[in-house]
């Protein structure tokens, strides 16, 4: 087929599930649910072939089998050990590989996490408390955590304390619908664009 | 009428007409760039030509519209700097995107695959990824996308871990640029920059404001904020109209709600 | 010894050693190290397969046993066929079926789900955001400085705008997140200890 015809036939696919989509405003619908379920096949279906082809035949297939590194065995087997979750009689077995990811998982993040999240932000908060919005970094970063403490009653002059880390908190729910606008919109006009662009031709 | 109880489906239709009216006009608004993005642009600016960075695809399908005009603005700039691309994904939708997106920019800038760009494909486990690439990157990618040795190209053959990179550039929808902060950033001391959807932008910037991210380029106005700085016209600064009246009626509709609901109550 | 005593103990190992490495630049300790970090990606590919054999297994059940929207079951099972077919036969370059149905039906479907959300964000802003005390005014009014700072409105109204915005995300709205941030990194050290530690056993799962 020529390309000009797959790209119109893609463009005239992707208009008509772009519609099921969207059939969904108005309420939920066999149509809608067609393009759901598609989507949910075609997504798996993806995966598969994105983790076969392009993770373990470069990790396990290519190395085993061309460059004969016999060490790939372990984590393939360990690996292979995952499948028998499908079987409930021999499930337990599955702990083994899941206790190795979730023990080594956990060892690298200890350091990581108390360099990059706690120290350097600790220290970041510190930095210029001889400006006006350095002491109110300083002032928002301890109230808000304070708000999180739980351990001591939030009352008297902790509990204004604590009620300013609400206010802070509100600020960055406030901002964060801000940008959730934001990024909603964006995809809408993106949606709207292929509609009238690509699909229509009504816009340029 | 009762202005506390519009019908949703009179919002939906609202917001479907703010948005669709400006995209239909050609009118465009000036667009000011803000800090975030200068600083990222710079960061690509002070890179030397023929340098290599490292390009991950961290995103999901679901937001390749917003996405796509920044990661396209940043990618040409890379290419328009002849910096030489190390392309990655650490999300599996992001694999596809990531290909067609590097590939075809790629052919605009009459830019050569193994010459000037890699795409390496897909790792599932983001954390140990970020980790392995420290230590070798040909340890955790021995082949790339097309699983072909990709240490036989001569531009990319002496890449052999961060220090070989200039700079990672994150174009993310979701959590990924804290790990590569948290992981490269933190342990190899690599440069990182994040071009995301603006529903991230504000968890960022406790990593901009310490200096563990350089900057980041978030959502369509990131992207015409970018477009502007390279001095063309593409996506984000096409939306910024359809942007700025989507917004505007958002604010017009919470304020009729909460002006009904304050006369209803006296 | 299977179900519990060694996985606890290859936690326990591998955690350790995790932690450990960090401190160490032996070579042969990096050399464990670039090996366990290689084990890993190819463990969790293994465990991304399970998932899909998984969806796959749910859905035929569906199927077998007549269960509501049994139907649907069929389109999704297909549709994995074709595609995972479409991408094993044919490849994944640029120009495949695979990548055509990952363009044309995939992208769109799902970013279109997504764009949905920009109605239903419209309709909760109409219904929910009301004026109720101080918290829900800051609430806001960050919002609204924000919605009108990152649009180009914003600056035509007035210079003000804009750097109200990115005042708010640099000074309170950070300092904010920036206290999230340190609390879930303390909470994620204590449940790594806990983890390496076999304290926090819940991954075993019951049995």
């Amino acid at each position: 087929m020529e390309k000009e015809t797959l790209m119109e036939i893609g463009t005239f696919t992707a208009l008509v599930l772009t519609l099921l989509i969207f059939s969904f405003l108005y309420k939920e619908n066999p149509f809608y649910r067609f393009a759901e379920y598609l989507l949910v096949g075609i997504s798996v279906g993806y995966y598969l072939v994105i983790i076969c082809r392009n993770t373990i035949y470069p990790l396990v297939i290519d190395k085993l089998f061309v460059q004969g590194e016999l060490l790939v065995l372990v984590p393939t087997a360990l690996g292979c050990l995952m499948f028998v979750r499908l079987k409930k009689k021999w499930a337990y077995l599955s702990r083994l590989p899941l206790a190795l990811m979730i023990g080594f998982g956990a060892g690298i993040s200890i350091p990581a996490m108390l360099q990059a999240r706690i120290l350097k932000q600790m220290s970041a908060s510190m930095q210029s408390l001889l400006t006006v919005n350095g002491v109110v970094i300083l002032i928002g970063v301890t109230s808000t955590i304070a708000y999180f403490y739980f351990s001591k009653r939030q009352e008297g002059m902790f509990g204004r304390f604590t009620q300013l880390g609400t206010y802070f908190l509100m600020v960055f729910f406030g901002a964060t619908f801000g940008y959730t606008v934001m990024s909603r919109i964006s995809l809408l006009i993106g949606r709207l664009e292929f509609v009238l662009r690509d699909a229509f031709g009504i816009i340029s | 009428m009762d202005l506390t109880r519009i019908d949703k489906r009179i919002i939906y239709l609202l917001l479907l007409l703010a948005v669709a009216i400006p995209l239909l006009t050609k009118l465009e608004l000036p667009v000011n760039v803000g800090p975030q993005t200068e600083k990222v642009f710079e960061a690509i600016e002070e890179i030397p030509a023929g340098s290599h960075i490292i390009v991950s695809f961290d995103i999901e399908a679901s937001s390749l519209p917003e996405v796509q005009p920044v990661a396209e603005a940043m990618i040409r700039h890379t290419f328009g700097r002849d910096l030489r691309i190390v392309g990655l994904a650490l999300f599996s939708e992001g694999t596809a995107i990531g290909y067609n997106m590097l590939s075809s920019i790629a052919q605009e800038f009459g830019k050569e695959y193994g010459e000037h760009y890699i795409y390496l494909g897909f790792r599932p486990q983001y954390v140990s990824a970020i980790l392995g690439m420290g230590e070798d990157i040909n340890s955790v990618f021995p082949l790339d996308y097309m699983n072909d040795d990709w240490t036989e190209y001569p531009a990319f053959a002496k890449v052999r871990n961060y220090s070989d990179i200039s700079l990672v550039l994150s174009i993310a929808d979701g959590s990924l640029p804290t790990y590569w902060v948290e992981y490269a950033g933190s342990r190899y001391h690599q440069k990182i920059v994040t071009g995301l959807t603006a529903v991230m932008a504000t968890s960022y910037y406790p990593y901009t404001e310490s200096g563990q991210l350089v900057g980041m380029v978030g959502g369509l106005k990131g992207a015409a904020e970018y477009e502007k700085l390279l001095g063309y016209v593409g996506g984000g600064q096409r939306g910024m109209l359809a942007q700025s009246s989507g917004h505007l009626l958002i604010i017009l509709v919470v304020c009729i709600a909460n002006i009904a609901a304050w006369r209803k109550r006296r | 010894m299977l179900r519990k005593r060694i996985p606890l103990l290859i936690c326990f190992v591998f955690g350790a050693f995790g932690l450990a490495q960090y401190y160490s630049p032996h070579p042969i300790v990096v050399s464990g190290y670039s090996t366990v970090l290689d084990w890993v990606q190819i463990i969790f590919a293994f465990t991304l397969i399970v998932g899909v054999l998984s969806v796959f297994q749910i859905h035929l059940k569906k199927i077998s046993r007549r269960e509501k929207l049994w139907g649907y079951s069929i389109v999704t099972l297909s549709a994995i066929i074709v595609m995972a077919s479409a991408g094993f036969l044919g490849g994944t370059g640029r120009g495949t079926a695979f990548v055509w149905m990952f363009d044309n039906m995939q992208v769109p479907m799902q970013s279109t789900v997504f764009a949905l959300l920009a109605f239903f964000v419209a309709t909760a802003a109409y219904r929910g955001f009301r004026l109720r005390n101080v918290e829900a005014g800051i609430l806001l009014a960050a919002a609204i400085v924000i919605m009108l700072g990152r649009i180009p409105i914003g600056a035509l109204i007035s210079d003000y705008i804009p750097a109200g915005a990115e005042w708010i995300l640099t000074v309170p709205s950070m300092s904010a997140k920036r206290a999230v941030l340190i609390g879930i990194g303390l909470g994620s050290i204590t449940t790594a200890l806990r983890v390496i530690l076999g304290i926090e056993r819940s991954y075993l799962g019951r049995g």
